[in-house]
Order: C-alpha cells, then structure tokens, then sequence
C-alpha cells in the first residue's frame, strides 16, 4: 500500500514537472488565421486610417516580414491615411480564403498578399468579392499569369520575374568566379521550386559550368526541373570545379553540409536560406558563404563576421509599388498594361558584398526615408499615372 | 608456462578488443585512397567525427542499459528530442543566447533527460504492461509535447548562437563527454551496488530477486540513466545540426535508435575480450569512420545509399554472430577432434 502510494506521488510529481515546464516553455501563440488589426509581440501598433487594406501572411515572425509590416505601418499608413489590418499567420488555402471572406466582410478596399500556399484561389475568391487584389512578394508562375491577367479586381504583382531569378544566380556565380574561386559547393535550397531552379541555373550559367552538355537558360531549367535537382555528373565546369551540392532540409541535411565542408570549397554558394539554415557551421568552419535572400540583422551580423560575403536580397520598402497601385485603383485610377491586363513588374535585388554596402543600404532604407518614400511614390500616386509611369518607377530602383 | 599463458591471453584480448577497429580503419582508409579521397579532409571534419562518434556511443549506451536487461526502448529518440527542445527553450529564457549557453543547455539535458527517464521507467514498473508496447507510447506521448511546445517548427534561433558555435569549433569538449560518460558509466555499472544487482537481475531475473534485489528500484534507475544519456545525445544532436526539429510525429523520433543497434552488437563482441562499454566506444569509432568515409564520397554515394549499406552491415554481423559457432568448427576442426577424442 505504501509502494503504491509512493508511485503514485512520484508519478504525479513527475507529471507535474513536465506541465511546469511546458507552462514555462510554451509560445503560447495560435496559428489561427483569423484577421487582426492588432500587432502581436514586437510587431508595430495598428495603424489608423480612412481606408482598410487586409494584409494577408504567412510569416508572422520572420525579420523580412517583420520589416516589410514595420514599413506599412510606420511608414506607408501615417503617410497615406490608410490602415492595415493583418491576419495571424496563414498556413493553408483554406486560411487564406476564410480571410480574404472577413476582410471584405469588413469593408476593406483591397487585398495585399504575402501568402502563398494557393495564389489562384484567393484571386479567384477577391473577385466573387469584388474586392482589389494585388501580390506584394513573389510572382504567380507564366500559366497561372496568363489565366488570370484578364480578372477585373486582379491588379497585378511586383517581384523577382524567372528572369530576374535566373540573373540573381548569374551575378552570383559570376562574382566568386571573377574573385577566384576554384572549388564551390551549392545548395540548392527547394528545387524544384521554380525560384530556387532559375537561381540554381544562374549559378552554374555564372561560374562558367555547362548542364547536360548545354549553357542555354531554358535547357538548363528544363533539365533540373526533370532532374528534381542538380545531378553533378552533368556539371561539366571551366575553370571551377562544383564539388558538392545538396537541397532541400531535414534528418540527412547535417551530413550532407558535413560531407559539403569536407569538400574544401573555396566558397559555399547558396540559391536560399543557407543564411537561415547553416550560417552557424559555415562560419565555425571558415567557408565564405553567399545566399539569395534578404537584408536582416542576422544576415548582417554574419557579414560582418566575414562569413557571408555575397549577398542578393530584398530590402523592406521594396513593396512600396505594390501599394501605390492599390492605391491608385481605390481612388478610381486602375492601372492596366497595353491589352488592359494586369500589371506584372519584375523587380531586382539589390546586392551586398561588403558589411559596408549592407549597412548603407538599410541605413537608406529605414526609417522616415525608405528607397520607396513618399516623394518616390507620389509621382505614380495620382489619378493621371500609367503604366509607363509605374514600370518606370519600378526599374529605377 | 604461465608467463606464456598469460602473454597469450592478453594478446589474444588486445587482438579481440582492435581487431575490428582495425579492419574498418585499413578497409576505409583503402577506399579513400583508391578513390583519391581523405576520410577526415580538415579540422572541421574531425569535429564533426568526433561529435558523431559521442552521439553513437552514448546512443548505444542508452539502448544497451535497458536492451540487454530484455526492455526493448522505442523512446530512446524521442527522449533526446524532448529533453533537448525544453532545455533549449529554458536556456535561451535565462541567457537569450548568450554566454555559457552551451554549458546551461548541457547540464538542463541531462536533468531533464533523467527525469523524463524516470517518468518512462515509473510507468512501466506501474502499468507492468510489455516494455516494448509503454515505449511506443512514450514515444508518442514524447514526441506529442515536444510538438506542442514548437508548434512543429525547428527550434533555431534559440540554439543558434556563440557559444553554441563555440562549442563545435573544438573536440576537446566532445572528448570530456566521452570521456566522462565513460567514466560514469563503467563506475555506475561495474563498480556499485547498483551495477552488481543490475548484473545479476540481467544473468537471472528470479535468482536475483530471491536474493533480495529490487528488480523494481534497479528498472526505474536504469530508464534515468537511459533518459539522461539521452539527454546528452538531444545536446549533442543540437550541436551537430544547430536546430532541433520539433514537427517529428508518429514514430518519427525512433530512427536514433537504429544508428545504436551495428555498434550494440559490434561493442557487445568487443566487450568478451575487454570491457562492453570501451567496445561501445570502439564500436562508434567504426562507425564514425564509415560515415566520414560516407561524407567523402557523398557526390557518388546517396543518404539512402548509405542506409542500405549500413543495414547491410549489421545484417552480415547478425549472421556472423548467429554462426560464430559453426564458423569456428568449420575454422578448427582440429580442435574439435581433440575435444571429441578427451
């Protein structure tokens, strides 16, 4: 009797160890997807305004969206007399729709949208809504474009184009070939992502490497679509020799990054999410590293450590377009290319290769100036502008 | 004649003891060289060799403690993730990352490693069900916190930091483990009271008890010892990957397991002419090796290659040890003509 007494306290010790310990160690967040105006954490205050504009996301937490929200809210809003109601993180196609459904049930004008998990659904959604929509990061892939182009309240997207993609790549590879480099490895983040497989192109198009015999974009695209990733045994290099490469993440990830620096590269070339996933080991391991990706703190510090020497990436005003052709739409000025479809600008990166260029280009970006600022913006903000005038907005930054 | 013995002996231990350290090192370091590789090419590898052999040996260690007592432990990879996803978390509460977070996180996996062990062992001594069925469902309840408290993400941030770094910059620290676990382990096990009776409960379970030794008490201790090796094992893994994957479900945790079963029975055939928990490490070491050599190779050899491989290497140390009797009849009938004709 006394045994079982004494298990018993020690089991309900124990139980109540583990609660405590989760009580202490739980996020205690929700992946709920419901709208909100209010920010959560370290997010900026809501913002005020006579126009709603529902923002839809599917990073809540991360620097780069963290970044592109502080320049909506702080920036954009107090300046445009609009407001942005955010919802919690999005996971699904589902989420997204039931989303977009509250916020035009709660009169919001137009749509923005960081989330991605079903981009033909919530166009198709905004229009049984009749409520603008318009893509702030990321492009819908040349068939999803084609057939919806025509939709009356999609308004168009602005992002890196396949092209531009492929030419990120290009200008990477090409600078650790010019700076002498002999040995690379590369990874190849998501493949067959189409973004991941036009920069994943690029590198080999830049370092100089022929794929399967050939050095032409659409053949080397095709071939790694159909090869679901980079097959070493068609690298034919000249000049740098493409010693290890691996993509995707999960339980054989360490061996291969471990099998990687085993390699001696010269350099480790990354088409993303190398600075997410490996800036640690890299380091500890002395190999220079590049990444396509964007201009975060983390990203600077690993810069500034001399770990990361290239670096492509996205800045947080680079989504001001976007929002003046919203703009210009709910104000009755709704922008359309010459067949009257809607608008699709490919936008480049910007690039750093030393903590000095990093730290220009956020200094420049940041706070009541942004490279997207008010006076940059205004002179497409206005019922007269065209899409001339947007296209040329875009390419001059 | 007994100075020749016992040269004999101890030859025939030491023989025993490196013969298949041996073999693998020569067999490896001839495939490195004829495929004008190195198995261990910077100092960055031998880093991540030696923390590979640590996470084998003292995986293998944990799976042995309760394995060779007749409890089959599904829970083993489940234990690691758990321990190491809460130590993470309540070091970067404490520290956010900063100084001495390597060594905070290393002392919480143990703890709670050791105390998510007794957890295991009191319920198998309280339900009294087959160890195998409780350790499938620790693994599932395990690997169900564990996913509750990341939301199923990988933990990185808060493991991703200097010290963290710090600490895989250098073997040395990996080497103290080891060399500390060792240490315990052969103290604990072949030097306590604890260790006679779990010897003796292992040789024969009804005798022992006759005897007077808790069988209970002995079990409970040894699932600790299990938790808290493990609890090692979810720092070291950390270390190694610089996250902690926190959406594994459904059994997915019971592959850390598997990477213990080749140096189990490698180290248990070491242990006959040394001490088990040194074949353990030796047995590692091996398998360390063929996985730097795995590394070298990796543009020629897939991961799933290198599984197939390493199964096929267990397979064939099953089967020898299932024929070492017959093998040695084959090898020395001499032997056994003389032993038929006393």
């Amino acid at each position: 009797m006394k045994k079982k007494l004494i298990t018993m306290i020690s089991m309900v010790a124990v139980v109540a160890m583990l609660v405590f310990s989760l009580a202490a160690c739980g996020n205690g967040s929700s992946d709920g997807g419901a709208p909100t105006g209010s920010g959560s954490g370290s997010a900026p205050a809501p913002s005020t305004g006579s126009i709603k504009i529902g923002v839809l996301v599917a990073d809540v937490s991360g620097e780069e969206a963290q970044g592109f929200r502080s320049y909506y809210e702080n920036y954009i809003a107090p300046n445009y007399d609009v407001q942005f109601v955010y919802t919690e993180q999005l996971s699904d196609a589902a989420s997204e729709k039931s989303a977009i459904e509250k916020f035009a049930s709660q009169g919001c004008a137009a749509i923005l949208s960081l989330s991605s998990s079903d981009r033909a659904l919530q166009i198709e959604t905004c229009e049984e809504n009749e409520i603008y929509y318009a893509i702030v990061s990321g492009m819908l892939d040349d068939a999803q474009y084609e057939q919806y182009k025509g939709y009356e309240y999609f308004l168009g997207q602005v992002g890196p184009s396949m092209e531009t993609e492929y030419q990120a790549g290009y200008e990477m590879g090409k600078y650790f070939a010019e700076t002498g480099a002999k040995k690379i490895a590369m990874y190849g983040a998501f493949i067959p992502n189409p973004m991941h497989v036009y920069r994943a192109a690029g590198v080999l198009a830049g370092i100089g490497a022929t794929y399967g015999g050939t050095s032409d974009m659409g053949a080397v695209v095709g071939q790694i679509f159909g090869d679901q990733g980079i097959d070493l045994s068609k690298v034919q290099g000249n000049g740098v020799e493409l010693v290890s490469y691996f993509q995707g993440y999960g339980d054989t990830t360490a061996d291969e990054l471990n099998a990687a620096i085993q390699a001696n590269p010269d350099a480790f070339l990354s088409v993303g999410m190398a600075t997410t996933f490996f800036a640690q080991q890299l380091s500890t391991a002395n190999i220079p590293f590049s990444d396509i990706d964007s201009f975060t703190s983390a990203n600077n510090a690993s810069m500034k450590d001399g770990s990361l020497v290239y670096l492509a990436g996205k800045y947080s005003s680079s989504i001001g377009p976007v929002f003046a052709l919203v703009l210009n739409a709910i104000n009755g000025n709704v922008i359309r290319d010459a067949e009257g479809n809607a608008v699709s600008v490919s936008q480049g990166f910007r690039v750093a290769t030393t903590a000095e260029e990093f730290d220009n280009l956020v200094k420049n970006d940041s706070g009541e100036n942004p490279i997207f600022s008010k006076e940059v913006l205004d002179t497409v903000i206005s019922g007269t502008a065209t899409y001339d005038d947007f296209v040329a907005l875009v390419e001059s930054n | 004649m007994n100075k020749s013995g016992n040269g004999k002996r101890i030859a025939v231990k030491i023989t025993g003891t490196l013969i298949i350290p041996v073999v693998f090192l020569v067999v490896l370091e001839i495939i490195c060289l004829a495929g004008g590789k190195q198995m261990i090419s910077n100092l960055t590898s031998f880093n991540n060799f030696m923390i590979y052999t640590a996470i084998v040996m003292i995986t293998t260690l944990a799976l042995s403690v309760n394995l060779n007592s007749g409890r089959f432990d599904f829970s083993l990879g489940s234990m690691a993730l758990l321990s190491s996803t809460i130590s993470a978390k309540i070091t970067y509460a404490i520290l956010g990352g900063g100084s001495g977070s390597a060594i905070v996180m290393l002392i919480l996996t143990v703890i709670i490693g050791a105390l998510i062990g007794l957890f295991s062992g009191l319920v198998y001594v309280s339900l009294r069900i087959p160890p195998i069925i409780t350790s499938l469902g620790m693994t599932l309840l395990f690997e169900g916190i564990t996913y509750t408290i990341t939301a199923g993400k990988y933990i990185m941030g808060e493991v991703q930091n200097a010290s963290m770094a710090a600490f895989s910059k250098t073997w040395v620290w990996t080497l103290i483990i080891i060399v500390a676990v060792l240490a315990v382990m052969i103290l604990l096990f072949d030097h306590t009271r604890f260790g006679y009776d779990y010897k003796a409960l292992q040789n024969g379970q009804k005798v022992a008890v006759n005897t007077g030794i808790k069988e209970v008490g002995n079990a409970v201790k040894c699932y600790m010892i299990s938790g808290g090796l493990m609890g090692i094992v979810g720092f070291l893994n950390t270390i190694r990957n610089t996250n902690i994957n926190g959406g594994q479900l459904n059994f997915a945790s019971i592959g850390i397991m598997f990477t213990a079963f080749l140096p189990m029975f490698i180290g248990g055939y070491i242990g006959r002419y040394s001490n088990d928990k040194l074949g353990y490490l030796l047995a590692a070491l091996c398998l360390s090796m063929l996985n730097s050599t795995f590394a070298a190779f990796s543009n020629q050899i897939s991961a799933s290659t290198q599984s197939i491989i390493n199964a096929v290497l267990l397979v064939i140390f099953l089967i020898y040890l299932n024929n070492e009797g017959l093998l040695k009849k084959i090898f020395h009938p001499v032997q056994k003509a003389k032993g038929a004709g006393a």
